[in-house]
C-alpha cells in the first residue's frame, strides 16, 4: 500500500515536470491575432462567447464613462487649489521647503535604488538616515527654526508615520520573534501573550490606545505629542505582524542547519544572526512586503483620531464650504497617490528580493 | 559553576521584566490617581444618554452603558455575520475565475484584487458612503421590481429595511475582503498539482464538474487556514463603521469613554470582546476545517 502511494506521488511529480518543462518549450513569442488562440481564450463555446461579449461592452461603456468624468465632468479644483496642503499639510509657506526637499530626497533616492547601482553598498545606511532627517527636517532645532508637531500634515505626515513606525516596528518584531523562541519561560510568556494580543484587536483600538492610554503610562513629568504617540501605537501594532512573519520564515529553516553551525562551533548568537535571521528575512520578505504596504495604508486611520495627514487633510478640506461634496474627485486623487506609493514600495521590496536571492546564489 | 548561566539569565530577565512591568503599574497609578479616576466600574450601570442611528435590540437613552455596549456589540455582530457570507462568496468566484477558460475573466478578477488591494480601505468605506449611496436621489429607486429599492434614505430588501451606514459599511467590507479571500483561494486551487486536472481531463470530465469534486475538495485544506485569517480581518476592519457613523461596539465604546472619561475601563472592556471575538471565530474555523478534513480524507 505504502509503496503504491510512493509510487504516485512519484507519477505526479513526474507529470508536474513534464507539464512544466512543455510549457516551458513552448514559443515564447505568441502571436496575439491568431486566430486560434483567440477562439480558445475568449470564444470556446456560447456561453464564453456571450460572456465576453457582455464584458466588453461593459468595459467599453464604463471605461468611457469613466473617461468622460475624469477630463470633463470633474471638478478638480479641490486638488490644483490645494496642492500644498496635499503635500505639507498645514506646514507654514516660508518654511515648506524643508518636507518638500525631504520628500524629493526620498523620490530621488527610490529612483538611484531602483534603476541605478549608485551607493550599491552603502544603500541600507542611506535609507536608515532616512528615516532621523526627516524627523529633523520637520521638527526642526539644530539650525533649523523649531516647529511644533500639529502643523506636520498632508502626504510628508504619512511617510513620516510609515517610515518612522516600520524603522521601530521591525527590529522588535525581531526580537519578539526571538523572544518567542526562548529557553527563558517568563520571556516566552511574555512575548507570546504580547502578540497573541494585539493581533486580536483592530488596529484602531491599539491607535486609539496610544492616544488615550500612552500617556498614563509614562511618568507624570513626561509629556509626548500626537506623532509621537501615534507611532508608537503603529509600530507596537505592527511589530506583532512582523514578529509573526518572521517565525514563519525561522520555521522554514531545516533544523540540521543549527546543527551543523553548532557541530562548527558557532556560538547561539552567531547562529542567530548570521545563519537564522538572514534566511529568515529572505523567506519572511514577501509577507514584510505586504506589512509595509499595510502600514502605509493603515496610516489613512489617523484621520479618524484627528491628524492631518493625507486622508485627514482632505476631510478638513472637504469640511471648506468652498470645496463641498467633490467626494468622488478627492477620493479618487487620494486613491492615485497611495497607488503610486504602494507601486514605489512593491517595486522596492522587488529589487531588494533579487538582491537577496543574487547575494544567496552568490554564497 | 555553581550556577548555570542559563539559571543567571533567567533571574536577571525575570527581575528586569517585572521591574518594567511595575513602573509602567506605578505610572499608571499615579496618573490615574492624580486625575482622580481609580479603576472601577460602576458607570455601567449609569444610563448612557446618547442615541443611537440604529439598534438590533431594543435600546432608549435611558438604558445603561453596559447596555448600550452590548447593542453596539450585537450591531458589530451583524455587519461581520453577513459581512462573512457575502465575502465568502465574492471571494471564491473571483478566486475561481482566475483558472476560467475565459481569458476576459481572467483578467477582470486579477485586476479586481490589484486594485481593491492597492487603496486602503477607509478610502473605500468612504467612497461607498459618501458618494456610491449619499449621491443617490432621494426618490426610492427600484431594481427587479419591488425585491430591492435604493435611495440615500436607505436601502429596502424584499420589506427589510437596512440603514445607509450598514449597507455602506457592509459592501466596502465584503468587497475588500472578497479580494483577500480570492488570492487564498487562488492558492488553494494553484497548490492542487497539475496532474490533477490532466487526469480528470483524460478521464473526459468537465472541466466545471472536476472543479468541484476534484481541485476543490483537494484544494479546501490549504485554503482554510488562509480564511480563517482573513475571516478575523474582517472582524477587526468592521471597527471602522466609526468612519461612516455606524454604531458599533468601538463606536460606541468611543462615545462612552468621551463621556464618561473611563479610558482604561472602556478599554479593557473592548480588549475583552475582541480577545472572546477572535476565539470564537479561530474555534468555529477549526471545526469546520476538521470537518471537512475528515470528508475529504474519507475516499
Amino acid at each position: 500500500m505504502n509503496l503504491l502511494k510512493k509510487n504516485n506521488s512519484q507519477k505526479d511529480i513526474n507529470l508536474k515536470h513534464l507539464t512544466t518543462s512543455s510549457t516551458n518549450s513552448l514559443p515564447q513569442k505568441i502571436n496575439p491575432f491568431n486566430i486560434r488562440i483567440l477562439t480558445r481564450d475568449f470564444f470556446s463555446n456560447p456561453l464564453d462567447t456571450t460572456l465576453t461579449v457582455a464584458l466588453i461592452f461593459i468595459s467599453i461603456l464604463g471605461s468611457v464613462n469613466i473617461l468622460e468624468w475624469l477630463i470633463y465632468k470633474a471638478n478638480w479644483n479641490i486638488v490644483t487649489k490645494n496642492i500644498n496642503l496635499f503635500i505639507v499639510g498645514s506646514y507654514p509657506k516660508e518654511y515648506s521647503w524643508r518636507p518638500i526637499s525631504w520628500l524629493l530626497i526620498i523620490l530621488i533616492i527610490s529612483i538611484t535604488t531602483l534603476y541605478t547601482n549608485l551607493f550599491k553598498s552603502r544603500r541600507y545606511l542611506i535609507w536608515i538616515i532616512i528615516i532621523p532627517l526627516g524627523i529633523y527636517l520637520h521638527s526642526g532645532g539644530l539650525g533649523l527654526k523649531p516647529l511644533p508637531t500639529d502643523i506636520w500634515g498632508g502626504l510628508s505626515l504619512t511617510l513620516i508615520l510609515t517610515l518612522s513606525s516600520g524603522a521601530i516596528a521591525f527590529p522588535l518584531g525581531i526580537l519578539l520573534a526571538l523572544g518567542k523562541q526562548s529557553e527563558i519561560t517568563l520571556v516566552r510568556f511574555v512575548c507570546k501573550i504580547y502578540i497573541e494580543v494585539i493581533r486580536s484587536l483592530p488596529l484602531i483600538a491599539v491607535l486609539f490606545f496610544g492616544q488615550l492610554l500612552i500617556p498614563l503610562f509614562l511618568p507624570m513629568e513626561v509629556e509626548i505629542n500626537r506623532v509621537s504617540r501615534a507611532v508608537l501605537a503603529f509600530a507596537i501594532f505592527a511589530a506583532s505582524y512582523i514578529a509573526e512573519d518572521i517565525r514563519g520564515g525561522l520555521q522554514a529553516i531545516p533544523k540540521t542547519q543549527c546543527e551543523a553551525a553548532e557541530a562548527l562551533g558557532l556560538s547561539k548568537r552567531q547562529i542567530f544572526f548570521q545563519i537564522l535571521l538572514p534566511q529568515s528575512i529572505r523567506t519572511a520578505l514577501p509577507s514584510l512586503t505586504n506589512q509595509a504596504i499595510g502600514l502605509l495604508q493603515n496610516t489613512s486611520l489617523m484621520a479618524i483620531l484627528g491628524l492631518v495627514e493625507l486622508l485627514g487633510i482632505s476631510r478638513s478640506l472637504l469640511a471648506n464650504p468652498e470645496f463641498i461634496g467633490l467626494y468622488l474627485e478627492t477620493y479618487v486623487w487620494l486613491a492615485f497617490i497611495y497607488w503610486i506609493i504602494c507601486s514605489i514600495m512593491s517595486l522596492l521590496a522587488k529589487k531588494l528580493e533579487n538582491e537577496l536571492r543574487i547575494n544567496q546564489a552568490k554564497e | 559553576m555553581f550556577f548555570s548561566k542559563k539559571l543567571i539569565l533567567q533571574f536577571f530577565s525575570t527581575i528586569f521584566i517585572t521591574l518594567v512591568f511595575f513602573i509602567l503599574l506605578n505610572n499608571l497609578i499615579i496618573n490615574l490617581f492624580r486625575t482622580d479616576m481609580m479603576f472601577d466600574l460602576g458607570w455601567l450601570n449609569q444610563p448612557s444618554g446618547f442615541a443611537l442611528s440604529e439598534n438590533s435590540l431594543p435600546y432608549n437613552p435611558t438604558n445603561s452603558y453596559l447596555w448600550t455596549l452590548l447593542v453596539g456589540l450585537s450591531n458589530s455582530l451583524k455587519v461581520i455575520f453577513f459581512g462573512l457570507i457575502l465575502s465568502t462568496i465574492i471571494g471564491v468566484i473571483a478566486g475561481a475565475s482566475r483558472f476560467s477558460s475565459n481569458k476576459l475573466i481572467r483578467i477582470l478578477s486579477s485586476y479586481y484584487v490589484i486594485v481593491i488591494r492597492q487603496i486602503p480601505l477607509l478610502l473605500q468605506l468612504l467612497f461607498w458612503y459618501f458618494v456610491a449611496f449619499l449621491n443617490l436621489s432621494n426618490t426610492p429607486l427600484s431594481i427587479l421590481g419591488n425585491i430591492l429599492t435604493i435611495s440615500n434614505q436607505g436601502v429596502r430588501l424584499l420589506g427589510i429595511d437596512i440603514s445607509v451606514e450598514f449597507s455602506a459599511l457592509l459592501i466596502g467590507l465584503t468587497i475588500f475582503t472578497g479580494a483577500s479571500i480570492a488570492e487564498v483561494v487562488r492558492g488553494g486551487i494553484n497548490s492542487v498539482s497539475i496532474g490533477q486536472w490532466e487526469a480528470f481531463r483524460s478521464l473526459g470530465i468537465k472541466d466545471s464538474l472536476g472543479m468541484k469534486r476534484i481541485v476543490i475538495p483537494q484544494a479546501l485544506p490549504a485554503i482554510l487556514p488562509g480564511l480563517t485569517s482573513q475571516y478575523l480581518n474582517l472582524a477587526k476592519n468592521s471597527t471602522l463603521a466609526i468612519a461612516v457613523g455606524y454604531p458599533d461596539i468601538y463606536a460606541i465604546s468611543d462615545t462612552t469613554i468621551t463621556q464618561t472619561g473611563r479610558a482604561i475601563e472602556g478599554f479593557t472592556i473592548l480588549l475583552i470582546i475582541f480577545l472572546i471575538l477572535n476565539l470564537i471565530i479561530s474555534f468555529a474555523m477549526e471545526v469546520l476545517n476538521k470537518i471537512i478534513l475528515s470528508k475529504v480524507y474519507k475516499y
